[in-house]
Parts: C-alpha cells; sequence; structure tokens
C-alpha cells in the first residue's frame, strides 16, 4: 500500500497556466520527425502500391530497380511472412500473395534519394491477377460477396473480437436486452432511418515521417511521428519475431495525429525497407496525397435506426444495425465497430435494446482510429433520428433528451450501472446557452435560421488492461522531471502532466518540465496516446509518482526533524512542518539528502518517485448479449447547440453561434479544456460540411486540399462558447475524464438538425455541401 | 496515378536578357521550355507530372514587367510579373476597377497570392481562374511579346479551350490592359467555392453594368462566367439591351445567362448544380449592379 500521506488540494491543478510547449513550437524551435538530422548516410525510400482494389499478386521482378544506380535494396512481401495488428493479426507489412486496395504496399525502394528510388518503383515488374471487390459494406455481409481474407480463421485477435471466418466479418458485436420485439407494440411513435458516412481523413498538418536503421547486431531504431511508440515497438517486433528489446522507437513532438499516427501504419514498412541495408539509416516519407489513403482513414458507415417511444416521449425500444465499411484491414478497426456496438445506445437510457455493430472487409483504404473511434459516425445517425422521433410525437427535441438522457444509477445497454455524469447539466446548459426555442429573423430575405441540439457519449475504447506509467525525478535546484511514455500530439498532455506532478509535489508549475523525446528506451511504457485517456490514465501514474517522491521527501525530513511525516508538508517548494513551523527548501535535499539526526552519516537521497496506472475492473462482455458488469472504465458526455443560417440562393448553411457543454470530471487547465471544445467543434463543422473521400471502384478521387477541403478559421462560427460541466470521475485524478475526442461527436447531427430546423430538409448522408443542401431543397419544392 | 511523386523534377531554370532573348528561347524550345512567372501551377502540375518541361523561362525581371499604372486617358496596365496581392491592394485598381480588386482577392490564399500573378491565371487558361471572368467584362487586353515582336489579343478572343490559349510558340505575355470602363458603370464578382477560402470556383459570375443612351433600354450589361464551360464565357444578355429593365428582365437575363453555360460534372459538383448557381448567382449580381446603376 502506497502511503501518500495529505494531498495538497493547491493549485495549479484548475489552473490555466500556459503550455510548456508554447514558446519552442511558436518560435520554430520545436522538432519534428522530420527536423532530425542523419548525416549524409540517410537513405531515402518509396513504396509501389497497388493499382488494383483486389488481385492476386503473380510475379515481382526487381531486377531491373535493383540495377538502377543509386538503388541500395528492394523488398517485397518475400521478406516478411509474418502478421501485424493491434486487435486482429490480419495484414502483412509487404503484400505478399493478394493486394486488397488501391495503395496497398507491394515494394519498398532504398536508394540515395527520393527521385532515384522513385524512379526505381517504375522499374519494378508486378503481374497481377485481378478479383471481384466489395465497395459496399452491406453487400459484403452477403454469402455471394468475394471472400477478401479466406485465412480469416486462422488469424490471431484479442479474445473481446469476435471474427467469422469464411465471411468478410471481422467482428460482429451484438447487444441483446430485454424484449425489443414485443416493445414496438408499446411505442406511440416509431421511426426507421438509414444514414451514410462517408471516409473522412485525419489531415494532420504533418505527413507521417518514419526513419529506421538496424546496426549489426539487429538493434532496430526507429524515429517516427508517432502517436503510439510502445505499441509500434510491440507490434513490429511481434511481427518480426524479435524482442521488444531489440526495438527502440524515438518520438518527438507530433505535427496531429488524430489518431492517423496511432497503432502501426506506415513505420513498419521502413523498419523492413532498413532491415535490408544494415547501418544505414532509411527515411520515408508520405506525400500529402498518400497521407489521404494509405495509412488510416476513418471508416464509412451504413447505419441502420429503428426508435420507438410511448406518448410521454419515453425511450422504449431501439435497434439499430451498424455496418462499418472498415476497409483491406481491419486490424484496429475491429475495436471501433466494438465500441460502437457497446456504445450504440448512444447516452440514452432504453430498457429494450437490440445493436449489431459488424465489421466489414472492403477493398476500400484501411480504416483506423479517428478522433471520436466510431462516436461521430453513429451519432450522426442516431441524434437525427431522435429528433424526428421526438418531433413525431410533438415533444421538444431538449425535452426529449431531458426525459431519456442516460443519468448516474441508470443501468446501460451492457449491464453496467452508470456512474454520476453531468449530461443533464449539459443539456441545461448548452439550451440556455443558445437561447433554445426562440428563433432570431435572418439576416437577408433570402435565408432562413434554424438551431441544432445533440448529445453524445463516448467511452475510452482500449484493452480492458491499457496500462500507463510515470517517473518523478528531482534536480538539484528543486525543480522536477517527468518522464512518461504518453505523446504530445498538440492536445497538450505533456502541460497537464507538468500541472498534476505540480500540484501532488506542492512545487510551482514552472519547475517542473516533461522529458522529451518520448524514447521506448528511456521513457516509462505507455499503451498508446489515444482513446481521451491520458489527462486520465497517465494522469493518475503521474500523480502516483509525484506522491511516491513527495513520500520519500517528507519520510526523509520527518527523520531528520524527528516527527512525523502526516504533520509535514510540502508548499511552494519548500517543506513546512505544521507542528513546528520549521520550513526548508527542496533544494539540495532531494539529491543529496540530510545529514543523519542521530549520528554520523547521512539520510535520504535521490529522490525518485514511480507510478503506474492500469485499470484492473473492466470486464469481459457476453459474446451473444453484450452484457457484463462493466464494460468500460467511464464515459464523457456532453452536449452541443448551434445556430445555422442556410442560403437559400446557394445552399451554402453558415454557423453563426456554436455552444459546446462537456462533462470533464475535473478542469485540469480550463483553457485548454476549452479550446478542445472549441477545435472539435470546428472539425465537426469540417465533417459537417466538406470532408468526405470520393471513393470509385476503390480509387480515391480527391487525395489532395484541392478537392478534400476542411474548414479553415473562415469558416469556424464567429462565436463559440464553451462550457466546462464538473462531475467527479471516481477514478481519475483529481476527478478528471478525458475530452479530446468528444468535443466533435455531437456537431454534425447538431447541424443537420438545424439545417431541419431551418428548411425542413433531411439528408441521408453529409457532407452538406452547398450543392447537396441546395439539390434537397429544390426536390423538397422550397426552392426552384 | 497511385504514386503521387514527392518532389520536382529536373529542370533547367533559364534568365533572358531581354524579351527577344526569351521569345526566342522559347520558340527554339517549344513544348520543353515554359514561361515562368510566380509558379504557383507550375510546380504543382510539373510535381504532379501533369506538365513536363526541361526549361523554365524566368521572365519577371524584365522590362515592364512588375510595372502597374493607371493612365487616365488609356486605362490600367498590369504588369505579367505584378502578383495579386499587389493588385488587390492597388488604389488606382480598388478605385477604378473594384471587381477587379476583388476577384484577384478570391484567388488561393494570402500566401499564394503573394506568388501568383493576374498573367498566369490568365495563361493558364483554367475555366475555372478567378480572375478571368471579371478581366473579361472589364475588357481586358493581354499584351503578348512574340517572336515577331509585341502585339495586343483582346482577352474575349483570347481563350480557346481548357487550358489552351491563342498563345504560339515564343509568345511571353507581357501585360494585362484594361481600357477606362464606362463612365458611372458598377460591378460585381460573385463566386461560389465548397468552404469559405482558398478553394476553386464551382461557379463564378461577374456582371457589370452602365449607362448607355444608344441601348434601348437606356442601360447595357456584360457577364463574365467561370467554371461553366471549357472556356470562361462572356455574354451580353439580351433580355437587359432590349427593353425596360425589371425584376423580370433581370430573372429572364439570369435565365438565358444559365442556358448559355455549358458545365461539366466533376468532383466539385454537378453540371446541374453549376447551372443553377449561374442563374442565381448572376441574377444576384446583375440586380446588384442595375441597382446601383439605376439609382
Amino acid at each position: 500500500m502506497l502511503k501518500t500521506h495529505p494531498t495538497p488540494a493547491r493549485g495549479p491543478v484548475g489552473e490555466s497556466v500556459a503550455r510548456l510547449d508554447g514558446q519552442e513550437k511558436v518560435t520554430g524551435a520545436a522538432q519534428f520527425a522530420d527536423d532530425i538530422q542523419f548525416g549524409p548516410g540517410l537513405l531515402h525510400a518509396r513504396i509501389l502500391r497497388s493499382p488494383h482494389a483486389h488481385a492476386l499478386i503473380k510475379r515481382i521482378d526487381a531486377s531491373r530497380a535493383l540495377a538502377l544506380p543509386g538503388v541500395r535494396a528492394v523488398v517485397t512481401g518475400e521478406q516478411t511472412p509474418g502478421y501485424i495488428g493491434l486487435y486482429l493479426q490480419d495484414r502483412h507489412i509487404f503484400c505478399r500473395d493478394r493486394v486488397r486496395y488501391i495503395g496497398d504496399p507491394v515494394a519498398g525502394v532504398a536508394a540515395v534519394d527520393e527521385q532515384t528510388a522513385e524512379k526505381a518503383l517504375d522499374l519494378i515488374e508486378v503481374e497481377y491477377e485481378p478479383l471481384p471487390a466489395v465497395f459496399d459494406p452491406v453487400a459484403g455481409t452477403r454469402p455471394d460477396a468475394p471472400l477478401l481474407h479466406p485465412d480469416l480463421g486462422q488469424y490471431e485477435a484479442v479474445n473481446f473480437i469476435f471474427p467469422k471466418p469464411n465471411t468478410n466479418i471481422s467482428n460482429h458485436f451484438k447487444i441483446r436486452r430485454g424484449d425489443v420485439a414485443g416493445a414496438w407494440a408499446q411505442c406511440a411513435a416509431v421511426v426507421e432511418r438509414e444514414y451514410r458516412v462517408p471516409h473522412i481523413q485525419h489531415v494532420p498538418i504533418e505527413p507521417h515521417v518514419a526513419v529506421a536503421k538496424w546496426d549489426e547486431k539487429g538493434k532496430i531504431t526507429l524515429w517516427a511521428s508517432s502517436q503510439s511508440p510502445f505499441a509500434q515497438r510491440n507490434l513490429i517486433a511481434k511481427a518480426l519475431h524479435i524482442s521488444q528489446s531489440q526495438i527502440q522507437v524515438v518520438a518527438p513532438y507530433v505535427g496531429g495525429g488524430f489518431g492517423a499516427k496511432a497503432g502501426v501504419s506506415m513505420e513498419a514498412l521502413a523498419v523492413v525497407i532498413a532491415g535490408a541495408v544494415k547501418g544505414r539509416p532509411v527515411k520515408l516519407r508520405l506525400t500529402r496525397e498518400e497521407e489521404f489513403f494509405t495509412t488510416f482513414v476513418r471508416q464509412g458507415l451504413v447505419a441502420r435506426f429503428k426508435l420507438g417511444c410511448d406518448t410521454e416521449g419515453r425511450l422504449l425500444a431501439l435497434e439499430n444495425t451498424y455496418y462499418w465499411d472498415a476497409g483491406a484491414y481491419t486490424e484496429y478497426g475491429v475495436n471501433m465497430t466494438r465500441a460502437g456496438g457497446y456504445s450504440g445506445t448512444g447516452p440514452y437510457d432504453v430498457p429494450n435494446v437490440s445493436v449489431d455493430s459488424i465489421c466489414v472487409y472492403t477493398n476500400h483504404p484501411v480504416g483506423g482510429p479517428m478522433r471520436g473511434f466510431g462516436m461521430p459516425e453513429l451519432h450522426a445517425g442516431l441524434e437525427q433520428a431522435m429528433d424526428d422521433l421526438a418531433r413525431s410525437i410533438q415533444l421538444d427535441p431538449v425535452e426529449f433528451r431531458r426525459r431519456n438522457c442516460i443519468r448516474g444509477g441508470d443501468t446501460v445497454a451492457t449491464g453496467m450501472t452508470m456512474h454520476p455524469t453531468g449530461l443533464p447539466d449539459c443539456i441545461e446548459q448548452a439550451a440556455a446557452a443558445i437561447n433554445w426555442g426562440h428563433k432570431a429573423p435572418p439576416s437577408a430575405p433570402t435565408k432562413r435560421r434554424g438551431k441544432g441540439f445533440a448529445i453524445m457519449w463516448k467511452a475510452p475504447a482500449m484493452p480492458p488492461n491499457a496500462g500507463s506509467s510515470a517517473r518523478v525525478q528531482f534536480n538539484e535546484d528543486a525543480t522536477v522531471t517527468v518522464s512518461v511514455g504518453g505523446q504530445e500530439i498538440g492536445q497538450g498532455t505533456f502541460t497537464v502532466m507538468a500541472q498534476m506532478a505540480a500540484a501532488a509535489l506542492g512545487v510551482p508549475y514552472e519547475w517542473v518540465k516533461v522529458a522529451g523525446p518520448v524514447d521506448t528506451d528511456y521513457s516509462p511504457y505507455e499503451w498508446q496516446t489515444v482513446a481521451s485517456r491520458l489527462t486520465w490514465s497517465m494522469g493518475n501514474a503521474v500523480k502516483a509518482a509525484a506522491l511516491d517522491a513527495r513520500r520519500q521527501v517528507l519520510e526523509m525530513v520527518a527523520q531528520a526533524w524527528k516527527e512525523n511525516p502526516d504533520d509535514l508538508d510540502i508548499v511552494n517548494g519548500q517543506v513546512i512542518s505544521y507542528k513546528t513551523e520549521e520550513a526548508r527548501s527542496l533544494k539540495d535535499i532531494v539529491i543529496y539528502g540530510l545529514p543523519n539526526p542521530d549520528g554520523d552519516g547521512w539520510i535520504g537521497g535521490p529522490v525518485l518517485g514511480r507510478g503506474s496506472f492500469m485499470p484492473t475492473y473492466v470486464t469481459g462482455l457476453d459474446a451473444e448479449t453484450g452484457q457484463g458488469p462493466r464494460a468500460v472504465v467511464h464515459y464523457t458526455t456532453g452536449a452541443q447547440a448551434v445556430e445555422v443560417e442556410v442560403d437559400l440562393e446557394t445552399g451554402k448553411v453558415e454557423v453563426l453561434r456554436g455552444v459546446a457543454a462537456f462533462d470533464v470530471g475535473k478542469a485540469i487547465n480550463p483553457e485548454m479544456v476549452k479550446a478542445q471544445m472549441e477545435g472539435g467543434l470546428v472539425q465537426g463543422i469540417s465533417t459537417a460540411f466538406f470532408e468526405g473521400l470520393k471513393l470509385k471502384d476503390g480509387r480515391v478521387q480527391n487525395p489532395s486540399f484541392v478537392d478534400y477541403r476542411i474548414a479553415t478559421a473562415a469558416d469556424a462560427p464567429p462565436q463559440v462558447e464553451a462550457i466546462i460541466v464538473e462531475v467527479a470521475q471516481d477514478d481519475g485524478p483529481w476527478g478528471a475524464r478525458g475530452i479530446g475526442e468528444h468535443s466533435m461527436v455531437p456537431t454534425l447531427p447538431a447541424i443537420a438538425n438545424a439545417i431541419y430546423d431551418a428548411v425542413g430538409i433531411r439528408m441521408d448522408a453529409p457532407p452538406f455541401s452547398a450543392e447537396k443542401v441546395f439539390m434537397a431543397m429544390r426536390q423538397a419544392g422550397v426552392v426552384q | 496515378m497511385v504514386t503521387a511523386h514527392p518532389g520536382l523534377p529536373e529542370f533547367d531554370y533559364v534568365k533572358p536578357a531581354s524579351l527577344a532573348e526569351a521569345s526566342r528561347f522559347l520558340a527554339e524550345h517549344a513544348g520543353a521550355a515554359r514561361a515562368f512567372m510566380g509558379g504557383t501551377d507550375i510546380f504543382v502540375r510539373l510535381r504532379d507530372g501533369a506538365w513536363q518541361a526541361q526549361y523554365l523561362v524566368d521572365v519577371k525581371h524584365l522590362e515592364g514587367m512588375q510595372a502597374l499604372s493607371f493612365d487616365p486617358a488609356a486605362g490600367l496596365t498590369i504588369g505579367a510579373a505584378v502578383n495579386l496581392n499587389r493588385i488587390n491592394a492597388a488604389p488606382s485598381v480598388r478605385e477604378h476597377y473594384p471587381v477587379l480588386a476583388e476577384a484577384a482577392g478570391t484567388v488561393a490564399s494570402y500566401q499564394l497570392r503573394t506568388r501568383a500573378t493576374l498573367a498566369g491565371n490568365v495563361c493558364n487558361a483554367s475555366p475555372a481562374g478567378d480572375t478571368l471572368a471579371a478581366c473579361l467584362v472589364l475588357a481586358g487586353q493581354v499584351s503578348v511579346h512574340g517572336l515577331a515582336g509585341p502585339r495586343q489579343v483582346a482577352l474575349k478572343d483570347f481563350f480557346r479551350g481548357p487550358g489552351k490559349t491563342a498563345l504560339q510558340p515564343g509568345d511571353v505575355v507581357t501585360a494585362l490592359r484594361f481600357p477606362l470602363p464606362p463612365a458611372g458603370y458598377a460591378a460585381k464578382y460573385l463566386k461560389l467555392g465548397r468552404n469559405t477560402l482558398g478553394d476553386l470556383a464551382i461557379v463564378g459570375v461577374a456582371a457589370l453594368g452602365y449607362r448607355e443612351a444608344a441601348a434601348a433600354a437606356g442601360l447595357r450589361f456584360r457577364v463574365g462566367l467561370a467554371s461553366v464551360a471549357p472556356t470562361p464565357l462572356l455574354l451580353e444578355p439580351a433580355a437587359l439591351s432590349a427593353g425596360p429593365v425589371d425584376e423580370a428582365a433581370l430573372t429572364a437575363a439570369a435565365e438565358a445567362v444559365a442556358a448559355a453555360a455549358a458545365p461539366i460534372d466533376d468532383v466539385r459538383g454537378s453540371a446541374e448544380y453549376r447551372r443553377l448557381m449561374v442563374r442565381n448567382l448572376a441574377r444576384q449580381a446583375l440586380t446588384e449592379v442595375w441597382r446601383k446603376i439605376a439609382a
């Protein structure tokens, strides 16, 4: 049992301190992966990719490429017999006998420069035998659909994923609760809807980049723009059948991740290519075009909803089916479909539930994690259908949500008891802030205004035992170095960790720095920087490590002062005694200790705190019913409201005002929490109006910023209000929960509901481009 | 093309000392050499492999290329190397040709506009060129230096198809010229992009109107269209010169303009939507212009 002694409740937790990484990023001093210099020995890699959506590889001849001056190596699937994958090992690093999407890596070249590598690609001959392909997830589930992974039954999978051999279904998550079939008769209103959500891409500012090097003894170093240095070490080691200790992953700042840089994607390519030129570092840098379709994309979704309520508007039954267009490999995507399954009711209290969440292989780019992890996709349709259901019994949509939203103590559809949650408060505050129920006149006769509302929930989606660890060590001058394996990807985690360490130790925030870059040889273990889990999970580890260091200091001083540690405290970097009012600076003593009060020699020594955290209370769920005591650690909940103006002349929709209210448990840094809410809202707006990969026969038609538009500052609403609700989380540090992903989840349906409020139209799929809105209005007779 | 190129292909940079030398080099290396201005299109297309060029012939420094001048008698001359932000900010442009400043300000982003030029926009002859509709309604002229020396080409005769112009091997555009616009005229450019900043036009409509005693209605209108035909279009709606101009006539004119458009379906928008937007934006722009000149 870790003895902690009293925990100081003072700042800087809860204060909006300046970001730890602000200055170096603003001045351009911060180092990113592509900035690291490797000298003249550096080789450059390019990848030959499949031009077919689905084909067998009959023959590869790289002899002409190898003969090109400047080419040092060509690797193919021959060098990668092992499988790789996070939850389901379903892919080879380079394709072996089969390609499954346009862009699938077939060969890699290392050469003295990018241009030579590029030229060599043209000299590699590949003979393909094209196969029929699957481009629609519903069609992919049919018995006569072409089979993408005939070996699905042999793939290794974690025990909470259920692949169906000899089909294209790599996971099928089910909830069966209550009596859905019997409940429809009791419903006063039932709505049935189908929505499609397109694939989108994360579009980080910094494209993927990885540099790999093997030394002569077989030790591998990988420098990468990465959200997951430890997971990359683990997965690549397993795929290459080597020890994790043989791989060192060094991960400097990340220029935007949003999930794209989680797990392993192109990093393994660089590692395998470098294995063919031992001793030489090899850099692989994706072009923006490659970024759009060769790492991860957000999965597409076909969602069917059937919802029913009584005359009072109380939800009685819900029957939802989600077909995930998960792409060529679902090694990561399977868990998104699981998350989409267990959270498939949305944040509602429904007694009778049936959810089917089906992960379908298609010959599309690889679906992977993206901000929201399935939640934006399923809430997109669900929150529109809920609005329709409310309206069908003439109930105000906000009132409908008040009556049905999940509350602390409710039993969620998986059987878990909901912890205390501020969702009802989020609904009230968001409704009040948008002045719900009042419609302002439009700014011109050719415009119409509307307001829309949506709520959300999301749990960290991860294995039940994803762990965090941290080290807190003092320097001679009592400044503190915090070491973590979680990654600063712009979300501000280093700042938050420094705040927590400072608060737990009792030293000023300015005394704390976080060691970087994350390096698997030197940093403590962290599962991945995903799932909005760092503030909560890594925060728990940092807090524990800081309290461990604090305990060591207090016990040493107590011994020196012949006092009880419980009477001592550390305040503003000084140890004080509440009993004797003695005070002493931490300087020097945290390294050199103190003279032994009982004689010669010294006590204490360099203070080094350690902390670990792993949730031990998440349980498995029944494969047929999805029932179990605790599906997840907890849910972050929230609400958004928007006011829009629709231009009847063009179909353009402008978001005039956005309100976001989320229950974050405890805002460790309120301004950064608000920034997440604002940023999520803007990304939500972007996905609502602009974003979508235009796939035609498996080919992305718009893999560049010319035709894949994203919102800029000019598209952000002039007014955004971010409201923090704090209902403490029992397993979070200072009660904190995550907020990073959640803030974009309800935006799209809130906008859809506002468009409906303004002009009375519904569209079956985003993005709600001006064209789509105009044509829908025209079809409905709203405009000519 | 599945594999996008990470960098530019190799090319030789050529810096001629005179227009004559530039014309000679370009003519001698027809098909292999391209005149080089801001580079905002050329670099992208070389990287994409859409264009091949062995030589980029830098003409930015040649005589008159950087000049922007206004003559109360002759009108406006914009050197071919003058960037779009300069045009957008120039007091003479803002005062006498505000619609040109407006159109220049809608091209790409501020950063790109510090490199991109009006002449480059014209020479690329993209049907979607944001400045072209405004240049057409302002009766722009292209100053060209060719093997035979300088000549003028009216902009309405300049565009031959997507990416195709009246330029011959050896030709270098040296300036765009705009005559003095009609007294008391008004003009408006409306651009419909997918998002607010930096997009290509799905539809671009420029309208210009002025009083003319000789016209039946006492008013004359020109409409320029971008993105809705293989070339930018210049139209003079008959409905507005035949009889009295009122809302019905403006609607009829807008319908006629939409009928003259020949849009296509592409990744940015459907032909049907484009045609509807030509109608709506033309009506909007013409109405705004009409209110100004009729007042």
